[in-house]
């Protein structure tokens, strides 16, 4: 076959009220990826409203979808082909698109988890040493042995700015993934947005409960794996297969689409006494407030003058900063 | 039941399609690597092709059976011995209480061998599949790899074993091994115009790719490609290398993400999310060749395919993995 069709938008619906462009992308046999808008753009809104439609979605029981995915401005859809034709599936989803027309008007409940993090701690330096060990020695976004030094000169402030930030701004989940139990999760703060770049390559190893940048996304490793983001330290268990603690008695999982999480520093000795009263002892208590979501109230606060004046600010000494730090 | 005396390499536990409907929560399917030398091999022991069976890669597994059945072994030819006389691969044979089953390491062609037990291999259900998931540390054997005293026991099979044993299957059943595996693909989500150049695209399905040698069950990486051209400087918002995106779901089995510029096909274990874009994916009919893909060795290439081809290969293979193919 000599000419290979590489033009994978299937569909598209227009840009419409508070809707960005909607993209249909072929992304294999049974799985269909929905975007939201043309230009990738960072804005939990679209998050919004990826979890919002996904809902609608899902609750018609389609016959051949076996699961969704939800991503901050796209969603995977994993179906039947065989029963389901992608073209059934596209209409499917967006007949929930077209009733969907003010994002402000979302509401949900939302949990509030205080978690604490050590920075700089032993365990996920043992993982940046052996990356440059076995996967790129003398890789660019490694100094003095870690990557949060590397992660200040991005960003344009200091090592201590860099876990300032971290701990100033409630993390918002988009929806889990990559391992077990994970999830992805986006400052509600845009002051304190931090972005890197990613591994390249990745890591083979990272240790549980460690905690990790990649562009603007927070992640923490529940169980031990490889991964790509950058890494400042590590927090308490967000997954349990034995299911022995009570936290995790109806899910071996934590984390649910649509939490938020604040960090607080702790030193390295507390990690370690919490990770066992949540493996051996089970009687860790862990920190969790329950309230109502309203995305009006958070674009209100988004976008009063004086904290996009400071998000300026921000993105200004971040350009600097990538200017000047190593390419990876 | 059969107990183990060498786990090998990498011995696991692992049936077919393994956990579906858990990719939200990050946990994806697992599954036989090789889902085509898994299926037959249950075939040929009277089972449903999905049935777990024993996937054994590189080699070096032996094991006692503390009772009689019946067995078939597939895949890569690791010259398998019962009680040190050679087993012919590809049919069912009646193993009896006592007799040790030993396999060498992985041959000229084909990386993993399977062992299809009549009636399955008898481990509990984890969120409705029997397959180890070895990254989580679930499924299967106590989800880990297999080890010395391990015992595994057996399900029920569907008939006598006496009417079991002798089963062979047609000459032409038999898959096709090779040092380069071609890959059927789809394009997308992330081609040319806007995340890699039609070059790149191209590069991609022009060239075969040499399997790296730190692969394994979640990620079959491929040779570095220096060459291939991005359509973007950088990835925006989402980070500074071109084959970064803001963090979206891996059509997962059978990505191929680009990370930097390490081209990486995901599979049974791998992340179902993440930050890098994924250019193509796999057909569901061809990730069984991604199993026998030798690290080190082998290469990898890619050719283009259509939805419609797509689903005609899975109807194609259901044929394929069935009692049609027996002699």
């Amino acid at each position: 076959m000599d000419q290979k069709n590489y033009d994978v938008i299937l569909d598209k619906l227009p840009e419409a009220e508070s809707r960005p462009e909607v993209l249909f992308r072929q992304a294999g046999d049974g799985f269909l990826q929905v975007e939201y808008g043309s230009i990738p753009r960072f804005n939990l809104v679209d998050s919004f409203r990826v979890l919002t439609v996904n809902g609608a979605v899902k609750a018609k029981n389609i016959k051949g979808l076996y699961e969704t995915v939800p991503g901050i401005r796209t969603n995977m859809f994993h179906f039947d082909p065989e029963v389901l034709s992608v073209k059934k599936l596209i209409e499917e989803i967006e007949e929930e698109e077209n009733k969907l027309e003010h994002v402000e008007d979302i509401e949900f409940e939302s949990r509030l988890i205080s978690l604490p993090i050590a920075f700089e701690d032993s365990e996920t330096k043992k993982a940046v040493e052996k990356y440059v060990k076995e996967v790129r020695p003398g890789a660019p976004n490694v100094i003095n042995g870690y990557n949060i030094e590397y992660m200040a000169m991005c960003n344009g402030c200091s090592v201590q700015g860099i876990k300032d930030m971290v701990c100033a701004t409630e993390w918002y989940n988009s929806g889990n993934g990559f391992w077990p139990g994970g999830g992805f999760f986006w400052p509600l703060d845009p002051r304190y947005a931090i972005v890197v770049p990613k591994y390249n390559p990745p890591r083979t190893w990272t240790p549980e409960g460690t905690v990790g940048i990649g562009g603007p996304c927070l992640y923490v490793y529940p169980t031990p794996t490889g991964g790509g983001y950058q890494l400042f330290g590590r927090t308490i268990p967000i997954f349990q297969f034995a299911q022995k603690h009570p936290l995790f008695k109806e899910s071996p999982t934590f984390f649910k689409a649509g939490d938020r999480i604040k960090f607080h520093e702790v030193t390295e000795e507390e990690i370690l006494y919490i990770y066992k009263h949540v493996h051996e002892e089970t009687d860790y208590v862990y920190d969790i407030k329950t309230d109502k979501f309203k995305v009006k109230d958070w674009l209100e606060f988004y976008n009063k003058p004086e904290v996009q004046k400071e998000v300026q600010e921000l993105l200004a000494r971040q350009e600097a900063g990538t200017k000047a730090a190593p390419r990876v | 039941m059969l107990k183990i005396i060498n786990g090998g390499i990498e011995t696991v536990v692992e049936d077919w399609p393994g956990r579906i409907g858990y990719l939200d929560n990050g946990m994806s399917s697992s599954g036989a690597f090789d889902n085509v030398a898994l299926g037959l091999a249950n075939v040929l022991v009277g089972n449903q092709p999905g049935e777990a069976g024993i996937e054994i890669a590189g080699g070096y597994f032996q094991a006692e059976f503390e009772t009689d059945a019946v067995i078939s072994v597939t895949g890569t030819d690791m010259k398998p011995t019962l009680n040190n006389q050679p087993i012919p691969l590809w049919e069912s044979i009646k193993v009896n209480k006592g007799d040790v089953i030993k396999f060498s390491h992985f041959a000229e062609f084909g990386f993993r061998a399977y062992i299809g037990v009549a009636g399955g291999i008898d481990v509990p259900l984890v969120l409705g599949s029997k397959s180890t998931c070895l990254f989580g540390s679930y499924g299967g054997y106590e989800g880990r790899k297999l080890q010395k005293d391990d015992v595994l026991k057996f399900g029920k099979p569907s008939k006598d074993l006496d009417s079991l044993k002798g089963r062979k299957l047609k000459p032409e059943a038999i898959p096709e091994y090779s040092r380069e595996w071609v890959l059927r693909a789809i394009p997308g989500p992330n081609t040319s115009p806007d995340y890699l150049t039609k070059e790149g695209m191209d590069y991609l399905f022009a060239n075969s790719h040499k399997v790296q040698l730190n692969s394994n069950r979640s990620a079959v990486r491929l040779a570095e490609a220096s060459e291939l051209s991005f359509a973007r400087p950088d990835g925006g918002v989402a980070g500074s290398h071109p084959s970064n995106v803001l963090d979206h779901a891996y059509a997962i089995r059978g990505s191929l993400n680009i990370c930097g510029n390490t081209p990486i096909l995901l599979i049974a274990d791998g992340p179902t999310l993440g930050g890098y874009m994924s250019a193509l994916h796999v057909i569901n009919a061809d990730l069984w060749k991604i199993g026998q893909g030798t690290p080190g060795r082998d290469f990898i290439k890619f050719v283009f395919c259509t939805q419609e081809e797509a689903v005609e290969a899975r109807k194609q293979q259901r044929e394929w993995l069935s009692e049609k193919s027996l002699a």
